[in-house]
C-alpha cells in the first residue's frame, strides 16, 4: 500500500499530471482508503512542493504544475468520499482587494489551504470592501484572507481591514494578509491578526489562528 | 558638464562624468493623488489623452523636481493594441486588463496598424508634446513592455506560467518570439517621437520564475532586442532578482531599475561596472508609510552604495505623501 501512494506522492512533487489519475485508479482498485490516499499521498506531496517553493528549489511555474496534478488526483478521489470522510479545518474566505488583478500568489494558498483540509471559498479579485462584507455576512467565514499584489493597492487592503473592522465583523473571524508587497510590519501596523510571507506560511497561521 | 537634468541622467545612464550631485529618475510612475492635485490632472484622463498624459508627466519635473519625465503609467498601452479589453480604472485605480485574447495560446496577429491604434498613439503624442518642453532639458523617458510581460497579458499569468510548469516550452517560445516585434515597434515609435531612454518592462520577477527559467527563455528574446533597438534601454523587472542580475547585464540592457529587495549594494558589486543602476527607495513601508527622514536615509544609503540614478523602486501607490516624493530629490541634491 505504502508503495502505491508513495508513487502518487512522487508523481504530485514531480509534475506527473498525465499520470496522476491513473494511479489513483490503482489506489483505489488496491482497496485503499480515500481518505488516505488524499492525506498521505496528495497533501503530503504538497507538503514537500511547498517547502521546495519556499527554499526557492522550486518557483510559480512548477509549483502551478503540480496542484494542478493534485487537483486532477483529488476530483478521480472526490466520488469515492463518504461524509465525514475529510472534516473541514474551518472556513477561509480569500479574495484579492479591490484595483488588484493579481491572484497566482492568492490560488496557491487557496491550493495549500485546501490541500491543509480547510474549506475555501475563493471570492476572485478586485474586491471592494462592500464585496467583502456581504460575503463574510453571508458565509460567516472563521478567517478571511486578502492578498494584494502590487504596492499601489496596499492602501486598499488597509481600508478594508479598517472598514471590516467598523462594522463589527471581526468578532468571530480572524483577518491574514498576504501578497509580496505585505509585511510584517504593515500587516501589524493595519491591524491584521496575521500575515504569510509565503503559502505555507499562510497555512501555519490559517492553523494558529483557529487553535489547531 | 553643466549639472542640468538631461545631463545628469544622461550621464549616469552611459556611467560618464558625476556632476553636481546624483539625478533622481522615474522609469515607472510616480504619479499620486498630490500630484494630480496640485496640476488638475487626473486618471483616467492622464492615460487616455496626450495634453493631459504629457502634462501630469511635466508635473513630476516642474513641481516635484524629478531629473525624468515619463508619461506612461499604465502596463496596459500595447495589450490594448494587442486586443485586450482594458479597463482605464479612475483616480484611485491604476487599469487593467480582464481578459486574455489569446489564452488558447493561438498564433498572435499584431495588427498592421498597431502603431496608431489609441493606447500607443497616446503614449506617442505625449512623448512629442514634452520633446516640444523640455526636450535638451530633461530627460524624456518612454516605456514598452517587453514579450514576457505581454504574454502575461495576452495568455492570463497563471496560465502562461502553468504552460511553463508543465513544459510546454514550444508554446512558451513561440508566444514569446510572436510578441517581440509589438515591443520593437512601440520602443523605436517612441524614440522617434522624443524618448531620449526607453524602459523596457519584463517581469520574469523574482517571486515568480526562476534564473533558469530567464535565462532558458528570456535571455536570447533580451539580447535580440537589445541588438535590434538602437537606443538606450533600461530594463525593469520587479522582485528580488539578485540571483540573475549578471544575466541582466550579459542581456545587453544599458541600465536595470531595480526593487529595494535587491541590496543597493550588491547589485554596484556584481554589475556596477557592467550597467547603469536605477532605483531602488522602498515603495510599501518608506515612500508609502515612511517619514520623509525614512526615505533621505535610504536615498542617502543607495548613493552611498553607489546607484547611478536614484527613484522609488516601481510604480508608487496613488496615495503616496507628496512629501516623501519631493525627500528623494531633496536627498539628492545633498550632492554625492
Amino acid at each position: 500500500m505504502n508503495d502505491i501512494l508513495n508513487t502518487i506522492k512522487e508523481a504530485v512533487i514531480n509534475r506527473k499530471r498525465k499520470e496522476i489519475e491513473g494511479l489513483v485508479d490503482d489506489a483505489i482498485e488496491a482497496g485503499i482508503e480515500p481518505g488516505l490516499i488524499i492525506n498521505k499521498g496528495l497533501i503530503e506531496a504538497m507538503d514537500v512542493v511547498g517547502e521546495q517553493f519556499s527554499a526557492d528549489d522550486i518557483f510559480v511555474p512548477e509549483m502551478l504544475a503540480s496542484a494542478l496534478a493534485m487537483k486532477l488526483g483529488l476530483a478521480k478521489i472526490k466520488p469515492f468520499l463518504k461524509s465525514g470522510d475529510q472534516p473541514s479545518m474551518g472556513t477561509v474566505l480569500m479574495g484579492t482587494v479591490r484595483g488588484d488583478m493579481h491572484d497566482i500568489g492568492k490560488n496557491i494558498v487557496n491550493m495549500m489551504l485546501e490541500g491543509a483540509g480547510f474549506t475555501v471559498v475563493d471570492l476572485g479579485v478586485d474586491l471592494t470592501v462592500e464585496n467583502l462584507m456581504e460575503e463574510i455576512e453571508n458565509l460567516k467565514p472563521d478567517i478571511l484572507g486578502l492578498s494584494a499584489l502590487l504596492t499601489i493597492t496596499l492602501p486598499e487592503m488597509e481600508r478594508a481591514v479598517r472598514e471590516i473592522g467598523d462594522k463589527g465583523l471581526r468578532k468571530n473571524m480572524k483577518i491574514m494578509v498576504g501578497g509580496a508587497p505585505v509585511r510584517k510590519a504593515f500587516a501589524e501596523e493595519i491591524g491584521a491578526d496575521g500575515h504569510g510571507a509565503d503559502a505555507v506560511e499562510a497555512v501555519d497561521l490559517a492553523k494558529r489562528l483557529i487553535g489547531k | 558638464m553643466k549639472s542640468t537634468s538631461y545631463n545628469l541622467i544622461m550621464s549616469a545612464l552611459y556611467k560618464g562624468m558625476k556632476g553636481e550631485r546624483p539625478p533622481v529618475g522615474n522609469p515607472t510612475s510616480i504619479v499620486c493623488h498630490g500630484l494630480m492635485d496640485l496640476c488638475g490632472i487626473s486618471f483616467p484622463e492622464a492615460h487616455l489623452e496626450p495634453q493631459a498624459m504629457a502634462e501630469l508627466a511635466l508635473a513630476g519635473h516642474e513641481i516635484l523636481g524629478f531629473d525624468t519625465v515619463m508619461p506612461e503609467y499604465s502596463v496596459d498601452q500595447e495589450a490594448a493594441a494587442l486586443g485586450c479589453k482594458v479597463d482605464w480604472g479612475d483616480r484611485n485605480r491604476m487599469p487593467d486588463s480582464r481578459h486574455f485574447p489569446y489564452e488558447d495560446f493561438s498564433n498572435v496577429k499584431i495588427p498592421d496598424d498597431f502603431l496608431e491604434k489609441p493606447s500607443i498613439r497616446v503614449v506617442l503624442d505625449a512623448l512629442s508634446i514634452l520633446r516640444r518642453h523640455v526636450g535638451g532639458k530633461a530627460a524624456i523617458i518612454g516605456k514598452v513592455m517587453g514579450p514576457w510581460t505581454l504574454s502575461y497579458h495576452m495568455a492570463g499569468t497563471q496560465n502562461f506560467l502553468l504552460q511553463i510548469g508543465i513544459e510546454e516550452k514550444e508554446k512558451v517560445h513561440r508566444m514569446i518570439r510572436q510578441l517581440m516585434p509589438a515591443t520593437v515597434a512601440s520602443a523605436r515609435a517612441q524614440f522617434q517621437a522624443g524618448a531620449d531612454i526607453v524602459v523596457l518592462a519584463d517581469h520574469a520577477t523574482g517571486n515568480l520564475v526562476s534564473p533558469r527559467h530567464y535565462e532558458e527563455f528570456l535571455l536570447p528574446i533580451h539580447q535580440e532586442l537589445t541588438n535590434t533597438i538602437e537606443g538606450p534601454l533600461i530594463l525593469h523587472v520587479c522582485g528580488n532578482c539578485t540571483d540573475r542580475l549578471e544575466m541582466f547585464a550579459d542581456a545587453g540592457f544599458d541600465g536595470y531599475h531595480f526593487e529595494w529587495q535587491v541590496d543597493a549594494k550588491t547589485a554596484v558589486e556584481k554589475i556596477g561596472h557592467r550597467m547603469c543602476l536605477v532605483g531602488n527607495v522602498n515603495n510599501p513601508e518608506v515612500l508609502y508609510q515612511g517619514t520623509p527622514e525614512d526615505v533621505y536615509n535610504q536615498v542617502r544609503y543607495a548613493i552611498k552604495a553607489g546607484v547611478d540614478i536614484i527613484g522609488p523602486e516601481c510604480a508608487i501607490p496613488l496615495s503616496t505623501p507628496i512629501e516623501n516624493l519631493k525627500a528623494i530629490v531633496s536627498a539628492a541634491h545633498e550632492g554625492y
